[in-house]
């Protein structure tokens, strides 16, 4: 895995290197852009690390930076800085997910512990993402039928039962189960369980799988 | 005593009285050639009275003749005089008339000497005996000189002058002064000429009495004379009824009145203006004394005006302080005017003044209560801006908290890096100015200000504008475009009102464009040459525009379309702009929006003098 990287967005190049400088005295890995393009333009969907961007920009703003960060793949956790925070801009940054919200004059401290924050949800969200994209994969290999008995498993119906869901023979659920356990690399139905919650299987509707990307 | 002794002697004695009379008044005007001429008659008709008198009591043939002689002198005085007297009192008569009354009397005189035993007789052989008055007066027995002829042209010139000079002053209106001059002189130049005539051609035997006729003249002539002294005193008096007219309306008006000789450098002054200038109604007046009197700001502009204005002879105003005594200031303006001879040189100033500390306080209240409008409009404007100023500021300000903390981390390695950190401390300084510089702007417009012309660049100005509301406008999405002519020419104004201005513009423009809620978000703010003697700076928006019957109102005192509102910033901008001499007016541009438009005076321009 990389080492993760803070990308500042700032069109004041005074505090865009400024900001830098700290950072990296601080030990962090540092990328500066002087816009909002200038950063979506660069493919950053695979390095991990976080966003610290000026909220007040010529061109694409702060809040429209997260908007278009919010499309991508594999999202940064978006850290915005204000020389003066207006609350409905501040209400924005936050519902739309900001990890922070700091004035460009916060306390050294304040502006190290949101970069570390965010550094650590992006791995935990990085590791969430990339499991559910495992699983995801995984679900992806079972046929219809397979995926219709898994379900039925999930709802705690018995293979008499289900077969007769199904209008198919006992024995065909078995070997349903069977390939299916195999294909998911789980051994129990308590695992399957597990599986399937964190993947995000509905228990209630046989058709709504989480959609595969 | 004999009556030719008293009669004579009175017509002598009468003939100077008047030439005592009319002598001095000469003496006093110089100008009053006429009453000379008067006196100079009247000595002349004294002395040839005495003459006369002699030649009644002759007792020899030679004495008569000798008197006779001797007469011609003041005779030769009284024609000349009479026709110096009808030139400069009627102002009319031939040249060449004149001078041939003169020629040939002069002549006449020459001959009077070089011929005969006198002008009338070649020679007298005897006297014979006359009755006369109850006495005996001798008349001549001899034979006449035959020069006398032009003694005789030479008086009927004269009656030809005087009728020809009368007839002219007539035609031309001088009618009474006509009459008594021309017929008198007319009537005893003839009478003189006809009896001598008479006498000496030995037509008639009577003794000669020209003197009565000549006083006749004299008396005609000084009731003219006296009739224009009568109608001068009227003039005094009706002079003195008009000053006083002068004076009642003078101080109705409030108004003090000056007048200075220039030439004897005397000051006389009103009463009124003696007290506006704290004067008691005796004390000496002179220029330098109410020089001292006017406030030390005014007083060499007025005393440039006193010395400069009869030199340019021009009229002139002013208004300065007075300081009076007892720290009072009050206001005055003054009006003068110089006069100027024929020959254009300065005769004398003159000149009203009236107190106008009460218009002055006024205008300065208004001054004053405009530029708090201006101020709280400018506070105002401000108001709305704050929150991207703030960011202005704080953007050098968290710049350089970021690099001490750097530099910070950086001093705790071992070895420090020392080109950061010096790197870092040129940065901070920079940060700190550029944070210096954003408050210095602010202060500038944020403070009490009095309105303060100079010359303006219209680059730099919107330049600025542009850089005070650039945050601002970034912020909301709002391109703002400068478009400024080439070469345009500095304007006259105070830099912070015509910021103020083009800030409540360029502020309206963004609301508009908020209100209208647009994708392609601008201001265009154009700069162009307007004329010979102005420039145009209009503001552009791509808002909804202004309705029709709005254009003007909004112009009005508390009009707004905004919630938070004061409705004072065109109204000010407007304020603002006519006290520079510009006009401000609003209009719908073709494309939708709306376009304020404000003229300003060029620099040059409004330096120059109204003619």
């Amino acid at each position: 895995m990389n080492e993760p990287t803070v990308h500042i967005v700032d069109d004041d190049v005074s505090f865009l290197n400024a900001t830098s400088r700290l950072l990296v005295a601080s030990g962090y890995s540092v990328k500066t852009f002087r816009s909002a393009s200038d950063f979506l333009a660069q493919n950053v969907a695979e390095t991990p690390g976080c966003v610290v961007a000026d909220l007040q920009m010529p061109g694409l703003n702060g809040l429209e930076l997260q908007t278009a960060l919010g499309r991508t793949p594999n999202p940064m956790p978006l850290l915005f800085l204000t020389g003066q925070g207006d609350i409905a801009s501040t209400v924005r940054a936050m519902r739309g997910g900001a990890e922070d919200f700091l004035e460009k004059r916060a306390p050294r401290e304040q502006l190290l512990d949101a970069v570390r924050r965010a550094l650590v949800r992006d791995g935990q969200e990085r590791a969430v993402r990339s499991r559910q994209r495992e699983l995801q994969r995984r679900l992806g290999k079972l046929s219809a039928r397979e995926r219709e008995v898994l379900v039925h498993v999930l709802q705690g119906r018995l293979n008499k039962q289900i077969a007769g869901d199904l209008g198919i023979s006992e024995r065909t659920v078995k070997l349903h189960r069977t390939a299916m356990t195999t294909k998911l690399g789980v051994r129990s139905v308590a695992a399957l369980t597990r599986l399937a919650h964190e993947a995000g299987v509905s228990t209630t509707d046989g058709d709504t799988f989480p959609n595969g990307q | 005593m004999s009556w030719v002794t008293v009669i004579w002697s009175m017509i002598a004695a009468a003939s100077l009285t008047l030439a005592a009379a009319h002598l001095p008044v000469w003496a006093r005007n110089r100008e009053a050639l006429p009453s000379l001429f008067l006196a100079l008659m009247a000595l002349a008709t004294a002395v040839y009275a005495f003459c006369e008198m002699a030649v009644l009591r002759a007792q020899t043939p030679e004495e008569f003749a000798a008197v006779v002689r001797w007469a011609h002198i003041p005779i030769w005085l009284v024609v000349v005089a009479l026709v110096g007297f009808v030139r400069t009192y009627l102002k009319a008569g031939r040249w060449w008339l004149a001078w041939s009354v003169v020629g040939l009397r002069t002549l006449s005189l020459l001959l009077n000497f070089t011929t005969g035993v006198n002008l009338n007789y070649s020679a007298i052989t005897g006297l014979a005996g006359l009755p006369f008055l109850g006495e005996t007066v001798p008349v001549p027995i001899g034979t006449p000189n035959p020069w006398m002829v032009i003694g005789n042209l030479s008086a009927l010139a004269l009656v030809a002058f005087v009728a020809d000079a009368s007839v002219t002053a007539w035609r031309r209106g001088n009618r009474s002064a006509a009459v008594t001059v021309g017929a008198s002189a007319t009537f005893f130049a003839l009478a003189g000429a006809i009896q001598t005539m008479l006498v000496f051609w030995d037509v008639v035997r009577m003794p000669i009495t020209i003197s009565l006729f000549f006083l006749g003249l004299i008396v005609a002539i000084a009731y003219e004379l006296g009739r224009e002294v009568l109608r001068a005193s009227r003039l005094v008096q009706e002079l003195h009824e008009s000053d006083q007219r002068m004076a009642l309306a003078a101080d109705a008006a409030n108004l003090g009145i000056w007048v200075r000789d220039l030439a004897r450098d005397e000051l006389w002054a009103s009463v009124r203006l003696r007290a506006m200038f704290g004067f008691t109604q005796t004390e000496a007046l002179d220029p330098e004394r109410l020089l001292e009197r006017i406030h030390a700001d005014d007083r060499d502009t007025v005393r440039q005006l006193l010395v400069g204005a009869p030199a340019t002879n021009t009229e002139y105003d002013a208004e300065f302080r007075v300081t009076l005594p007892g720290n009072g200031v009050r206001w005055i303006a003054a009006r003068g005017r110089v006069d100027v001879d024929e020959r254009h040189r300065p005769t004398r100033s003159r000149g009203a003044c009236s107190d106008v500390t009460a218009r002055k306080q006024a205008e300065l209240e208004t001054l004053q209560l405009r530029q708090e409008i201006a101020h709280a409009g400018r506070v105002s404007v401000m108001g709305q801006l704050a929150s991207s100023l703030a960011h202005e500021i704080n953007q050098p300000l968290g710049a350089i908290l970021r690099n001490a903390e750097a530099a910070s981390l950086v001093l705790q390695e071992v070895p420090a890096d020392l080109d950061e950190i010096r790197a870092i401390v040129d940065d901070i300084i920079h940060d700190d100015q550029r944070a210096g510089a954003v408050i210095d702007k602010m202060r500038a417009l944020l403070r009490r200000h009095d309105i303060d012309m100079s010359p303006v660049l219209v680059d730099e100005l919107l330049r600025d504008v542009a850089a005070l509301v650039r945050p601002d406008a970034a912020a909301r999405q709002i391109k703002i475009t400068l478009e400024i002519a080439e070469g345009l020419p500095p304007v006259m104004g105070d830099r912070v009102h015509l910021q103020q201005v083009l800030l409540n513009l360029v502020s309206n423009g963004m609301d508009a464009i908020d209100a209208a809620s647009r994708k392609d978000r601008r201001i265009a703010v154009r700069a162009t040459r307007n004329g010979a003697d102005t420039l145009e700076i209009a503001v552009s928006d791509n808002g909804s525009g202004i309705p029709q019957d709005g254009l003007e109102r909004i112009f009005g005192s508390f009009y707004t379309t905004k919630p938070t509102g004061m409705g004072m910033g065109l109204s000010i901008s407007r304020t603002l702009i006519e006290t520079h001499g510009g006009r401000l007016w609003a209009e719908n541009a073709d494309g939708g929006g709306a376009r304020l438009r404000f003229t300003l005076p060029i620099a040059n321009s409004a330096l120059r003098q109204p003619p």
